[in-house]
């Protein structure tokens, strides 16, 4: 019960902060949101115990779908979510299944190398994808911002609450998702894939559907981004992006909301947090990409320190955790 | 609860909210506002010295008075080569930065994806440094954007008519690297060739920017019995093909592109291995003895000291970017002291500058509303022990 | 003709290059079972180093040998401050942390050398040899050379040291070994330096043909990892034949597959990886089986 009020007052500053914040910043944070989504879908895909460092090709592929559909078929924006999604679900599911007989670290692998690989790919079939110069959205005024003149917001604005209402309505499905029975055979598929099987979950079953599932997420997000930066390339969803995903959903993993919002706004401001760091000429490009991995390990070696943290949070929070 | 409104109040004071524009945004009694985006970091990261160029010539001129008494203050950001990062660069540096104008965005397919929002927000384009025709081509359709290095198709075009004129029997092999840059590149040598494009090209072979080396492709068009090799590669990858070329015993008549024929590439071991290659050549290469004693290059030299801290004064990228900087300051100063954004792009427009410094000589940047290529007769250089010597006269494409 | 021998023979060139970096893979996944996705950049950084030393004067062989000491140091140094913390949290934080560290080495190397290529003196000379219409150089010999000689020397140590037989048992289970009294934190650290000190060899030799750059081994790892998977990730033999392996395999299909071409190699790699581990996960040489839990 908790829970649901502190998701209500967060909904509650959602809508206000685009009053308080500038244009520009309010973008951004839509930009933040598309992240957010994305984010929650690995962590649905980590409650399975398997992993991704690959999600980033998930939301290639709803990025471009939509941008597709938008270019050459004149669809509206909105309704190239739910088809991305779909797209996206659809592949999750199809690599689901070879994905069942890779282990840990070899699945780890896999979805890196398809994520390195992604970009040549999209650059080699360049009839349907328009190749390294990639699809423009901008100046469609049939197909996109229609909430604009409904609710009197502009374009900035616009974007902003598109994405955080579906980032919401995910957020609700995923939290529904994993304290329902879902929830909890993912649970016990990651815990013991033994005493899952003895009592009688399919457990291949589960894994797809968590494929799936986080794959739609990752199409959705993509598809968010594309309508938000109205353009997308092959170097648009890069491996860096597929690994500060998986950042943010270990950091949002054990069911904690704030440590995928916290994830998705690193992802989001890490440069400008690496660029306020004394004595570093962010101008260079030695500086800069020392200091992004730096913050990345520090990360990862604060991880225990900060889950520790957090848990004991949520004990106290909470009547049960997840 | 609490950490809903902790999250609320940290984001809050992240945030600061744009200042309200003047007049002419971007422009106060003191000072211009510059925006830029290039490949801070990445692959291509050698590129953005032209950034770095620039804001040390503009650091140069505001300390001898700046443009009609206003400071120019230049600001770039990171993309990573990443076109949708430029947009978002981009959009921050109008909405957030108020700048007046943006200058020199770097990257073909960077300038194409912010063209669209620079020409419907009314902002100046100006200056990309980017090769493509189109930024000189459609001034209909984008009037507010403009290019400044001659379009690499010209380039192939040049080189093609230097081919016709002195082998006209000669068969080329050419190796590209597989975007818009190389394909510029041969798109434009091929149309240079005309007719003789199909009989006299025997192989063309493209690398993706993510292979490890192209030993296999320049042994591949080595097969193909050439005995003129072009070289349409960047950075290490042009090294490469000299380097294996020499050592699959294949010694064809070299052109390299400007943008991988900087001195620094160039100067390999054993020596003889780029001897004889031709390219072209518009900004001074201070490393070039032609121009030891260049005012320009010591002008460069002594911006790169005093202002680009940690600056190779070889890096030729630091001069072309002062070259750009110089018609930015031109341009600025016939806008008049009543700058607008207007203004400026009139003056982009009716250029007819011949005294820039760091352009090698003759290389003049011109400009009339109907004619947006701002360099476009450039010169040929070649390789000779250890150094480029330009010869013949200035040549232009068919544009 | 010529030109499917000499595709074959640069191929065998590059894939000794893949070959040497996947050997580095396997000894750290070996020894520690950890994926060391940043393998790559640590070489090109030991690489810098051994430059270094040559540009202040010292000769080859000195050189060498001490970037070998250097990089074993600093592989057991690193793995002993901050993999370890890592390695006691969940198993995909040492992933990402290995990716922390890529990031990390690849901004350090271009900071302190800055991002341009440059030549790189080998021990072997770079002058070509015809044979045949066919052109390959002495540096190309070398690379393999050194590389087989390099899984001789490790497969010894495995097999005939007890240092070895430490490091193979903290690798299969690190608590039992830890019962018997193996110094198990120790050996992780020792598997880091042995890994880094291979690596370091892998870019030495890599560097005369590659060009010294701190992006050099970027392209290289993800061909190394299919290597790597191809000949077994366990087996040190198997990186080097599955390097060879792969490298003529690349070459012949970008040559003669057209809508391969120059553009879909790495696409290609995928597919190596992709298919093994579906296939026959345990590579060409590998023994262990995999286990999917």
């Amino acid at each position: 019960m908790r829970r649901l009020y502190a998701v209500g007052v967060t909904v509650l500053v959602l809508v206000l902060l685009p009053f308080v914040l500038s244009e520009f910043r309010t973008v951004q944070l839509a930009t933040v949101g598309a992240y957010f989504i994305a984010v929650l879908g690995l962590d649905v895909l980590l409650e399975s115990g398997q992993v991704s460092l690959g999600h980033g090709a998930f939301m290639a592929v709803g990025g471009y779908t939509t941008a597709i559909l938008m270019a050459n078929h004149g669809v509206q924006d909105v309704w190239t979510i739910p088809i991305a999604a779909g797209v996206a679900g659809g592949l999750g599911l199809l690599f689901g299944i070879p994905a069942l007989r890779l282990s840990g670290s070899y699945l780890a692998l896999a979805t890196f190398a398809i994520a390195i690989v992604l970009p040549t790919l999209l650059k080699k079939f360049d009839h349907f994808t328009g190749g390294s110069t990639g699809i423009t959205l901008f100046g469609r005024p049939t197909q996109t911002g229609h909430g604009t003149g409904y609710l009197g917001l502009t374009n900035n604005t616009w974007l902003y609450a598109l994405t955080w209402l579906v980032g919401v309505l995910v957020f609700l499905l995923a939290w529904w998702l994993l304290a329902s029975r879902f929830g909890r055979s993912l649970r016990a598929v990651r815990d013991s894939e033994l005493a899952a099987a003895a009592s009688g979950v399919n457990r291949s079953a589960y894994k797809v559907a968590a494929f799936g599932v986080s794959a739609a997420y990752a199409g959705a997000a993509g598809a968010l981004y594309a309508i938000n930066v109205a353009y997308v390339s092959p170097d648009t969803f890069p491996i860096q992006l597929s690994l500060f995903l998986l950042v943010g959903a270990v950091m949002g993993a054990f069911g904690s909301i704030w440590g995928a919002l916290a994830g998705a706004l690193l992802i989001q401001f890490l440069p400008d947090i690496v660029g306020v760091l004394p004595h570093v000429d962010t101008k260079q490009a030695g500086p800069a990409t020392f200091f992004y991995g730096a913050v990345l390990v520090a990360l990862i070696l604060l991880l225990p320190f900060v889950l520790r943290v957090a848990s004991s949070i949520a004990d106290r929070s909470y009547s049960r955790t997840p | 609860m609490k950490i809903a409104l902790l999250l609320a109040v940290a984001v809050l004071g992240a945030a600061a909210s744009s200042a309200s524009g003047a007049s002419t945004p971007g422009v106060s009694a003191t000072s211009i506002a510059i925006g830029s985006s290039g490949p801070l970091t990445g692959e291509a990261a050698a590129a953005a010295g032209v950034l770095r160029g620039a804001d040390g010539y503009f650091k140069y001129v505001n300390a001898h008075g700046g443009v009609h008494g206003r400071k120019i203050q230049f600001t770039y950001l990171d993309d990573g080569y990443d076109p949708s990062r430029t947009v978002n660069n981009v959009r921050q540096l109008i909405q957030q930065n108020n700048v007046f104008a943006l200058f020199s965005v770097v990257g073909t397919n960077e300038n194409l994806a912010i063209r669209d929002f620079t020409n419907a927000a009314g902002v100046p384009q100006v200056f990309s440094a980017a090769g493509a025709t189109t930024f000189g081509r459609d001034y209909a359709k984008y009037p507010w954007t403009i290019g400044y290095l001659p379009p690499y198709h010209e380039e192939g075009e040049i080189y093609a008519k230097n081919i016709l004129k002195t082998q006209p029997k000669a068969k080329i092999a050419v190796l590209y690297q597989s975007d818009d840059y190389g394909r510029d590149l041969l798109a434009g040598f091929r149309a240079g060739l005309g007719g003789k494009a199909r009989s006299a090209i025997v192989q063309t072979v493209g690398y993706d920017p993510t292979a490890t080396d192209v030993q296999s492709q320049v042994a591949q068009l080595k097969a193909s019995g050439a005995n003129t090799f072009m070289i349409f590669a960047f950075g290490k990858f042009a090294i490469q093909a000299f380097v294996y070329a020499n050592k699959l015993g294949w010694k064809p008549q070299i052109y390299v592109n400007d943008v991988a024929s900087a001195s620094s590439i160039m100067a390999l071991d054993p020596a003889s291995t780029a001897e004889g290659s031709i390219s072209i050549l518009w900004g001074k290469d201070p490393a070039t003895p032609a121009f030891a004693k260049d005012p320009g290059v010591k002008l460069a030299a002594q911006v790169i000291k005093q202002y680009i801290p940690g600056g190779n004064p070889s890096d030729g990228f630091l001069v072309a970017g002062m070259a750009e900087a110089y018609s930015l300051v031109d341009a600025l100063k016939a806008a008049g002291k009543n700058l607008t954004r207007q203004s400026l792009m009139t003056a982009v427009t009716h250029m007819n500058e011949t005294s820039n410094p760091f352009l090698a000589p003759g290389v003049t940047v011109r400009t009339t509303p109907a004619s947006r290529f701002p360099i476009s007769h450039v010169r040929l250089q070649r390789w000779h022990k250890g150094h480029w010597v330009p010869f013949g006269g200035l040549v232009s494409g068919r544009l | 003709m010529a030109n499917f021998l000499q595709q074959v023979v640069s191929g065998l060139a590059s894939g000794g290059i893949y070959g040497s970096l996947a050997l580095a893979l396997v000894i750290i996944y070996r020894s520690t079972g950890v994926l060391n996705f940043a393998q790559g950049e640590l070489a090109t950084l030991s690489t810098f180093v051994c430059l270094a030393l040559l540009d202040h004067g010292w000769s080859f062989w000195p050189a060498f040998a001490a970037t070998l000491a250097l990089s074993f140091a600093g592989g057991l140094v690193l793995q002993r401050t901050v993999v370890r913390p890592a390695q006691r949290g969940p198993q995909i934080g040492v992933v990402i942390l290995t990716i922390g560290l890529l990031i990390a080495v690849n901004g350090l190397t271009t900071w302190i050398w800055g991002g341009a290529a440059r030549q790189f003196p080998g021990p072997f000379s770079t002058a070509p040899i015809h044979v045949g219409g066919v052109a390959f150089s002495k540096q190309d010999l070398g690379v393999i050379a050194v590389s087989l000689v390099t899984v001789a020397l490790v497969g010894l140590l495995f097999s005939r040291t007890k240092l070895g037989l430490g490091l193979r048992a903290t690798a299969v289970n690190p608590n039992e070994a830890r019962l018997v009294g193996v110094p198990v934190g120790w050996l992780l650290g020792v598997g880091w330096g042995l890994a880094a000190a291979i690596g370091a060899v892998a870019g030495v030799m890599a560097a005369p043909s590659l060009f010294l750059e701190p992006n050099m081994m970027q392209a290289v790892l993800l061909y190394a990892f299919a290597a790597a998977v191809l000949g077994g990730m366990d087996s040190p033999l198997g990186a080097v034949v599955g390097g060879l392996i792969l490298g003529v395999l690349l070459n012949l299909l970008g040559t003669y597959v057209h809508w391969v071409g120059g553009e879909l190699r790495l696409a290609a790699a995928l597919a190596v990886i992709l298919g093994v581990l579906l296939v026959r996960p345990s590579g060409l040489f590998g023994s262990r089986s995999v286990t999917r839990a």
